[in-house]
């Protein structure tokens, strides 16, 4: 009889024990599983997301995060000349800002309105409506709304509201000016409490009462197909060496290095602590069961079982163990990661489309792994144990007990 | 001018959040009746600035129009949730200076305007009632009581989320602990096989065991509080270091350890006692049958 049929049988033996066994090593695994997922899932989200925009590079003012530092002046012309490299293919200056709807008898209601001249590209996804374009003359600007602003305001395509804009933080609120809404859109970004709409740079200006009007507070920058977004950023920085061009691939290892660290280190420290303690669990699983077996360890060795034989079986009562308790880690650490995902997604700010908890086949190799080593690992005191058994000492006892 | 560097600032009383090329001026060139600044630490240290060393500021990404400000101390910024890891490279500065050198001088309302004024009330209870008064006096005005600060925001779901963690290790080691239990009470099957024959009742047993499971659940949790306070420093120092913050991520409190204590001992008495009452339900003599 094989070690691995051998190994099967003895647990088979003892159900209750192997099943606590295999129970324990689910959880322990489906922990680890999820330590695995979190430990790079909001970067592989974070990039994804930027990449299902459509843009591969932004530019800023200053070396600060997106949003977070002073806006880029004369937006317009910067994206004309930056539009005319060969490396890039469409430039977009972008503006937000914070603002307040409300239709004729109900209270304002804050949103984060974004002002963008899409020419191709456009960061957002219609459901509903029209989409934006070249505004008739005489007409109120148009606006799309996300469908919790368009719910808040009870308004659907074809109405008209009146829009507040935040212009600048030093500057007295301006009088609402009419917005006509003309479509519902999803944006990647928002949250999922979040209002939002986006209109025209140039009506963004208007309501500001041409305050700031070519500002920008980053171009969307997409490259150029057989370029890419790195020739990209090298033909701005030769171009305008005062602007700071990123590629998407820099922002996420930006944020990786500051706002995803607290992720990964929980990630590290509790994957460590599991695979500590599924050791510590299969080591004295084995053990314990080992200890109980001496005698009939010492039976079959002087039945001719040699010492390498005997091992093996340990080692495969272990591998066997893991792997089991392994295979079902890994629905019960999918079921798990949506609720924790579920639980994270509720801070502040965080964009409905980002994960923490994000599958990647590298994760699942590494799960893989880190097991089978702790495994291997828990099954040497054990394997050590009935390798250097007495067989003759052991079976007297046996016999005088 | 001995150095030359460009430094993103950002002020707790201001939206100037960035600040452009700003240079030192040696000690011999300090002049009187220039204005005072606070640093955050981190930027005091990550600079090399000293106390009373005079420095140039502009609130231009390009670095124009600077200002000189003398380094009147240091600060360690109020630690923040939302901006765990981020660098705090801030000053402060007094507000007729940083209007003076951010406002536009076209507008002349920018030298009146600030971006939120702080109200202490004299009872706070009424910071509800007296902000909806206040609303409906001065339309336009956003005021928001600091009951509801949504800084916390992040703290509170990663509350969540660890106790949600802290859940799924508690039902792995149960489980552990129900293994554990089972093995070891098997190796005591001829014990209390012998002991029924003795006459012992099987109550008598099951409170022995309960005795039992008890005094270890209890030293167990004990060790694992005493461990967690131990761990409290390290940790606490090591994620203090990491992010160059003041928060205290780890505190282990009186009510957090008897949280602990009474999941843990009847988890362990429980394990204990369903691992012993499989035993004590078998007939005696199938116990000391080898």
């Amino acid at each position: 009889m094989r070690a691995l049929a051998f190994a099967a049988r003895s647990l088979v033996r003892q159900p209750g024990r192997t099943a606590l066994g295999i129970l324990g090593i689910a959880a322990v695994g489906a922990l680890l599983f999820d330590m695995l997922l979190l430990s790079r899932g909001l970067v592989v989200s974070f990039r994804d997301l930027l990449d299902s925009v459509g843009f591969d590079v932004r530019v800023m003012s200053t070396d600060a995060a997106p949003l977070g530092g002073p806006r880029v002046p004369h937006a317009s012309a910067i994206a004309f000349e930056l539009a005319a490299l060969p490396a890039i293919a469409e430039a977009v200056p972008v503006r937000l800002t914070d603002a307040e709807a409300s239709t004729r008898g109900t209270r304002p209601i804050g949103f984060s309105l974004m002002g963008m001249d899409a020419r191709g590209r456009r960061p957002w996804t219609l459901t509903a409506g029209r989409d934006l374009g070249r505004d008739a003359a005489d007409t109120p600007p148009s606006l799309l709304v996300n469908r919790l602003l368009a719910d808040a305001l009870k308004a659907s395509p074809g109405d008209e509201i009146a829009v507040r804009v935040v212009c600048a933080a030093d500057r007295a609120a301006l009088p609402p000016v009419p917005f006509r809404i003309i479509g519902v859109a999803a944006f990647p970004f928002d949250a999922a409490a979040e209002r939002s709409g986006v209109a025209s740079r140039a009506s963004l200006a208007i309501a500001c009462g041409g305050d700031g009007g070519d500002d920008a507070d980053m171009l969307l920058i997409a490259s150029r197909e057989g370029y890419g977004p790195d020739a990209a950023v090298a033909a701005i920085r030769r171009h305008r060496p005062d602007l700071h061009p990123a590629t998407n691939d820099e922002i996420v290892a930006r944020m990786q290095a500051t706002g995803f660290t607290y992720f990964r280190q929980i990630s590290a420290v509790l994957s460590t602590i599991t695979l500590l303690f599924g050791f510590l669990l299969i080591t004295v699983l084995m053990t314990v069961s080992v200890n109980q077996r001496l005698a009939e360890i010492a039976a079959i060795r002087a039945l001719g079982f040699s010492r390498a034989r005997v091992a093996a079986d340990v080692l495969c009562q272990s591998a066997l163990l893991v792997g089991c308790g392994g295979v079902l880690a890994l629905p019960l650490g999918i079921a798990l990661s949506i609720w924790l995902d579920a639980i994270l997604k509720a801070m502040p700010g965080i964009p409905s489309a980002l994960h923490f908890f994000v599958f990647e086949p590298r994760a699942l190799m590494l799960h893989a792994a880190l097991l089978s080593v702790t495994a291997v690992l828990a099954a040497v005191y054990p394997m050590a144990l009935v390798a250097t058994l007495p067989i003759a000492a052991t079976l007297r006892n046996e016999v005088v007990s | 001018m001995r150095d030359t560097w460009r430094l993103a600032l950002s002020s707790a009383i201001a939206a100037v959040l960035c600040a452009g090329v700003s240079s030192f001026a040696p000690p011999a060139t300090r002049r009187d009746g220039v204005p005072a600044m606070l640093v955050s630490r981190q930027l005091r240290e990550s600079q090399k600035l000293s106390i009373g060393d005079v420095v140039s500021l502009s609130s231009e990404p390009s670095g124009a129009h600077p200002r000189q400000f003398r380094i009147a101390g240091e600060y360690e910024p109020i630690p923040d949730p939302m901006r765990l890891g981020a660098v705090r490279h801030e000053v402060r500065l007094h507000l007729p200076d940083l209007i003076e050198m951010t406002a536009n001088p076209a507008d002349p309302l920018a030298a009146e305007s600030v971006d939120a004024l702080n109200v202490a009330l004299p009872t706070p209870a009424d910071a509800a009632s007296w902000a909806r008064e206040t609303a409906a006096r001065s339309p336009g005005l956003v005021l928001r009581s600091t009951a509801n600060d949504d800084r916390a925001g992040p703290f509170i779901v990663l509350e969540r989320f660890h106790l949600a963690i802290a859940i799924v290790t508690v039902i792995a080691s149960s489980i552990f602990l129900l293994a554990l239990m089972l093995m070891l009470v098997d190796e005591r099957r001829e014990t209390v096989g012998i002991l029924r024959l003795l006459g012992v009742r099987r109550r008598r047993i099951l409170l022995h065991v309960l005795a039992e499971g008890l005094v270890i659940a209890a030293a167990g949790a004990a060790l694992g509080v005493v461990l967690s306070v131990a761990f409290e420093g390290g940790i606490n120092r090591f994620f203090q270091w990491r992010y160059d913050t003041a928060l205290v991520f780890v505190r282990i409190t009186p009510a957090i350890a008897l949280r602990s204590i009474v999941i843990a001992v009847p988890l362990g008495v429980l394990a204990t006692l369903a691992s012993s009452w499989t035993l004590l339900r078998r007939e005696m003599f199938s116990l000391t049958r080898r």
